[in-house]
């Protein structure tokens, strides 16, 4: 049993990470924070859902549509975020608010207040094994999220462009004196994290349901999280989208379910009060 | 005497006298309207967002932006309708209570979060709105979790000698209840932004180390100015649970009342006093009678489009654009 | 005026000011170390020492801004050692900043009737006394024609003497100016001069950086040297400038080589 509830943390915590990975890449290179963030994903959940729904397209399909909508959304808010003065950060948190009741209430004129579920039957069965169970839909998120991980991770420490994006983290004056072309890093960190939650939405549209307000307690995540792995460093990520994941499945065992909301917020908090540097970030 | 009768009659601007209209027709709202009920409620809905928006701006002026006010709404709406529902109290004495309720719960917020600035300090409002929400939620013996309260006695009913005027039932009278709270708490946070409270709120907002330094005490400005702020918060949300004798924990803990109290203060004008008040009455109306019925649903996305305008190009809000070019 | 502030001097002889031990570690980055210094009432002294010496961190020390790895502050022989800033201020110590930091929305008046209402603890109303004071203050320092200007549309040099007007309203006994002069011509360091003398004939003690020296060697009766969070020396300014540590610490090794 045990073993159940920690691979579903597990993998639950994966996918949180891949949730939450453009968050912290936006933030990290370009300080601004976007409150639009879980209604973005819930925007690509139900751009999978209407393909998948309304024209029949296979669901494979529909990550890659999802992804180019995202990209296009996520260009056009970068262009305004990069409109907006000192206290950077607090007024990207205004914007971004804005933005997301915005987006919300589009979604909720399009899609209606219904919940909505992309059925793909095959992911809920699954493999049982001597001590626990694991859905195929548990195993394709750890994998798939484990697999873009490692790619971002890659992409970070192997190529130039990885090496710019970590350099416009850690100081961004600095550089812009070394030569790196901090605005073109901007619009790069939006385009990724944009495509990105285009990836991550069609999954979370089939294993949770699709509500225009679901957005809410998705940013919240990808906040605590973010925080946790030390505002602006991107290391500490998955570990921290797995203490969540499994603080959530735990929380659900002994507490249930409906306390599992409050898990990320007092996380969140007690972050903010006790270490507002991240767990594993000692110099910002 | 005549002579600065005369001047200030000349100085009287296009907007003073705009608010004299505003004034006049809120007045006179229920004749000029035929006692229209519909109409009525909106109206008396729309001054109970601008005392909440008034309220949040009283926290705004000392710089800190709240995402999660709705925890000291939430509060108050659900410490008065219990009060009132399983101690039978009257909902005056209800009310005030709650208004107690919010402001420890705002003590607590305070002590863990006022250390923060800025941007943190909006997240960390943003995480510590669910801890009621959910504790108010999963609380079935206490609260009837989500399945809300219900019948919740309805505003207090005067008694002047032997007058006697029951608010509750008359939506007449309950939109001047509403219409006398914002009122007076427009006096009252008028009187507190133009005192001294105010100024050291300013210095405070506008350069928090050099106001420390000559003697400000910024931790205690920053603390009362949040604990006011929640106490009316919580007051207004008792107000509302009394108005609409239903509420639930997703609806007066929810994002709706967290948004609005601070769209509406920073499209009005952050640095303002009228401004919040001003925002609610123009927009929520404006959504109400005109947004809604063209968009039964999205029509809220409004909030979230005056919002990017504002931060974008009306940074000082709508009134306090006003103000600067009189 | 003058009268009394003569015998005020002669009166305190005791020190008004005294650092002991004095120490401030940034993570593993040593800013000050134990800084022992007495100042007495009435005197004018500067602080002075290359960049990065641990002058502003002594200021930031002594007013509760940060609080000292080790060591103690006595002001009038009380101990304010860790004590908040607002606190301090109350206390009689007041200071500018390096940057100038007024209230920018409000006022000069306003920003000056700040540091009155508050200086010496909160004050509900503004009596007309107060705005008197206020307008007094900002000729001294000489922008009283400035008086309704937010303190966003004045130079930067107006800033500065706003900052100290604002600083002077919370009637301090001992006023910290960090780098009142820096960056000035000749002119105006002249003018900056005659204000430093005319706050001292208000009974005020005055700690100055100055990291140019060309307003402290005129002004102060003391220096006290700092170089890379040590004290070098301390004295009158002519002893203390010809002392060879001080001006290795200022023109590098290389001169004094040349010269020895």
């Amino acid at each position: 049993m045990w073993t159940t509830v920690i691979v579903s943390g597990i993998s639950l915590g994966s996918f949180y990470t891949l949730i939450a990975l453009g968050f912290a890449l936006i933030y990290g290179v370009t300080r601004n924070f976007n409150l639009a963030h879980g209604e973005l994903l819930v925007l690509a959940g139900y751009v999978a859902y209407w393909l998948w729904k309304s024209w029949a397209w296979p669901f494979w399909l529909t990550f890659p549509a999802a992804m180019v909508v995202l990209l296009l959304t996520g260009l056009i808010l970068q262009r305004i975020f990069s409109r907006l003065k000192e206290p950077l950060e607090l007024n990207s948190i205004v914007f971004s608010f804005g933005a997301a009741i915005l987006i919300q209430n589009g979604m909720l004129l399009c899609f209606t207040g219904d919940y909505r579920l992309i059925r793909v039957p095959a992911l809920h069965q699954g493999l049982r094994f001597q001590n626990f169970y694991i859905s195929y839909g548990q195993f394709t998120l750890l994998f798939l999220s484990l697999l873009v991980i490692g790619l971002l991770y890659l992409i970070m420490q192997r190529t130039y462009l990885g090496k710019a994006l970590r350099a416009t983290i850690q100081d961004k004056d600095a550089a812009a004196m070394a030569g790196i072309n901090v605005a073109a890093m901007g619009t790069i960190a939006f385009s990724l994290g944009a495509v990105l939650i285009g990836l991550a939405g069609p999954l979370y549209g089939c294993i949770h349901y699709l509500y225009p307000s679901a957005g809410h307690e998705v940013t919240l995540l990808a906040i605590t999280i973010t925080i946790f792995a030390g505002v602006g460093r991107m290391r500490g990520v998955l570990l921290a989208g797995w203490i969540l994941g499994l603080s959530e499945s735990f929380a659900v065992i002994f507490l249930g379910a409906s306390w599992r909301e409050m898990v990320s917020a007092v996380m969140l908090l007690t972050l903010l009060v006790l270490k507002p540097r991240g767990i594993l970030g000692n110099k910002p | 005497m005549i002579k600065s009768i005369k001047s200030r009659i000349k100085k009287l601007t296009f907007a003073d006298s705009g608010l004299v209209l505003v004034f006049l027709a809120l007045l006179l709202l229920p004749v000029l309207v035929g006692y229209n009920d519909y109409i009525l409620q909106v109206l008396t809905h729309a001054l109970l967002l601008a005392t909440l928006a008034l309220s949040w701006n009283i926290l705004g002026q000392s710089g800190s932006v709240s995402l999660g006010h709705a925890a000291f709404f939430g509060a108050g709406a659900y410490g008065s309708a219990l009060l009132s529902l399983e101690s039978g109290l009257s909902p005056w004495s209800s009310i005030f209570l709650a208004g107690l309720i919010a402001i420890g719960l705002g003590l607590v917020m305070g002590l863990a979060c006022l250390r923060l600035r800025g941007a943190y300090f909006a997240l960390a409002s943003l995480a510590f709105v669910e801890i009621p929400r959910v504790i108010t939620d999963n609380w079935d013996g206490l609260t009837r979790g989500s399945l809300g309260l219900a019948g919740i006695p309805g505003l207090p009913s005067l008694h002047l000698g032997s007058w006697y005027l029951k608010i509750g039932s008359s939506i007449t009278a309950s939109y001047y209840l509403v219409f006398v709270y914002a009122l007076g708490l427009l006096g009252l946070v008028g009187f507190l932004f133009r005192s001294n409270f105010g100024l050291a709120l300013q210095a405070v907002r506008e350069e928090e180390t050099a106001a420390g330094s000559v003697g400000v005490r910024v931790d205690v400005f920053r603390m009362l100015s949040l604990l006011l702020s929640a106490f009316f918060t919580g007051i207004s949300g008792a107000c509302y649970a009394h108005l609409v004798s239903y509420i639930g924990c997703g609806l007066v803990y929810g994002i709706h009342f967290s948004a609005l109290p601070m769209v509406l203060a920073i499209c009005g004008g952050r640095f303002t006093i009228l401004g919040p008040a001003l925002a609610a009455l123009i927009l929520y109306p404006l959504d109400q009678f005109i947004f809604h019925p063209l968009l039964p649903a999205g029509h809220e996305f409004l909030y979230g489009l005056v919002l990017i305008l504002t931060v974008l190009f009306l940074p000082a809000g709508l009134w306090g654009t006003i103000r600067k070019n009189a | 005026m003058g009268h009394h502030t003569e015998e005020r001097i002669k009166v305190s002889a005791l020190s008004l000011l005294q650092l002991q031990g004095l120490s401030k570690k940034f993570n593993d980055h040593l800013a000050l170390n134990a800084i022992d210094f007495s100042l007495r009432e009435g005197e004018i002294v500067g602080l002075v020492g290359p960049n990065g010496a641990g002058k502003t961190t002594l200021f930031n020390l002594i007013c509760g801004r940060f609080r000292p790895s080790s060591g103690s502050v006595l002001f009038a022989g009380m101990d304010i050692t860790g004590c908040k800033a607002d606190k301090i201020c109350r206390l009689g110590i007041s200071r500018t900043f390096q940057s100038s930091r007024p209230f920018l929305q409000m006022s000069s008046l306003n920003n000056v009737l700040v540091g009155r209402v508050f200086g010496k603890g909160f004050r509900f109303n503004i009596r007309p006394e107060d705005v008197n004071m206020a307008q007094e203050l900002l000729e001294v320092v000489g922008i009283a024609r400035k008086a309704e200007t937010p303190a966003k549309d004045l130079t930067l040099s107006e800033q500065r003497r706003l900052d100290l007007a604002r600083a002077l309203a919370t009637r301090p006994r001992l006023l910290l100016l960090d780098e009142v002069a820096a960056g000035f011509s000749p002119v105006a360091v002249k003018q900056a001069v005659s204000l430093v003398r005319r706050v001292r004939e208000r009974g005020v003690t005055l700690l100055i950086i100055d990291h140019f020296l060309n307003l402290s060697l005129q002004v102060s009766d003391r220096l006290l040297a700092l170089d890379h969070g040590e004290k070098i020396a301390q004295g009158p300014p002519k002893e203390v400038m010809a002392n060879q540590e001080v001006i290795r610490a200022y023109l590098g090794l290389r001169y004094e080589d040349e010269n020895v």
